[in-house]
């Protein structure tokens, strides 16, 4: 039993820690994974996304200024910094 | 565009040694000074030649961030966000596209409904 402690002393670091970062290797390679054309289309989905609510805050706006009882229904989640009422 | 955002890249640009931590704080989002405590205090607690190997190998394959890779910091968080989770991001831009059809939706009712009152009282014009 005496012998067996130094042992397990050398092997815990030499097998152990490979063993522990080959499982998490292992474990992010079977992540989900977008591939090449998924990841083109989604970028041009978010930036598609992102003119077209640029474009749409300002319809808003010039909406509002043209009719003063019309309240654009601003989402709650994405605050914005523009005024409603302003008009170039 | 010509490379991949879903890749890992060390990161030069932030780079304390060869870029590894600030790599892996660009790809996941965590804080780079975690990631930097966290390789110094696994080093000391019993996996030390094995990080510096694991260190020197990732420095050693992977590539370096190209320059210019997000356009805005914006960008870097969504790229980021797709990373951990595709799903999610994905969800998140489906949720961006109907809340603008929500909206122009609102827009078209003000309009078409301010039209149909106004042919009503054209109605009782005549």
């Amino acid at each position: 039993m005496g012998d067996l402690i130094p042992i397990v002393g050398i092997l815990a670091p030499i097998i152990g820690v490979p063993w522990l970062i080959l499982h998490y290797v292992t474990k992010w390679k079977l992540a989900p994974k977008i591939t090449q054309e998924d990841e083109n289309l989604l970028d041009e989905m978010f930036n598609l996304a992102r003119r077209l609510e640029d474009r749409l805050n300002t319809v808003e706006r010039i909406v509002a200024a043209d009719n003063p009882d019309w309240k654009p229904a601003t989402p709650a989640i994405h605050p914005t910094d523009y005024d409603i009422a302003r008009r170039n | 565009m010509s490379s991949s955002r879903t890749k890992f890249y060390l990161d030069k640009q932030n780079s304390k040694w060869l870029g590894v931590c600030a790599g892996i704080a660009d790809y996941t989002g965590v804080d780079v000074t975690w990631v930097r405590v966290g390789a110094v205090m696994l080093s000391f607690f019993g996996g030390f030649p094995w990080t510096l190997i694991a260190y020197w190998l990732v420095a050693w394959m992977a590539e370096k961030k190209p320059y210019g890779l997000y356009d805005s910091p914006d960008d870097a968080k969504f790229w980021q966000g797709v990373r951990s989770n595709p799903k999610r991001s994905t969800a998140e831009v489906r949720s961006k596209f109907r809340d603008i059809d929500r909206r122009l939706a609102d827009i078209e009712m003000m309009y078409t409904s301010r039209n149909s009152r106004l042919a009503d009282e054209i109605d009782s014009l005549r």
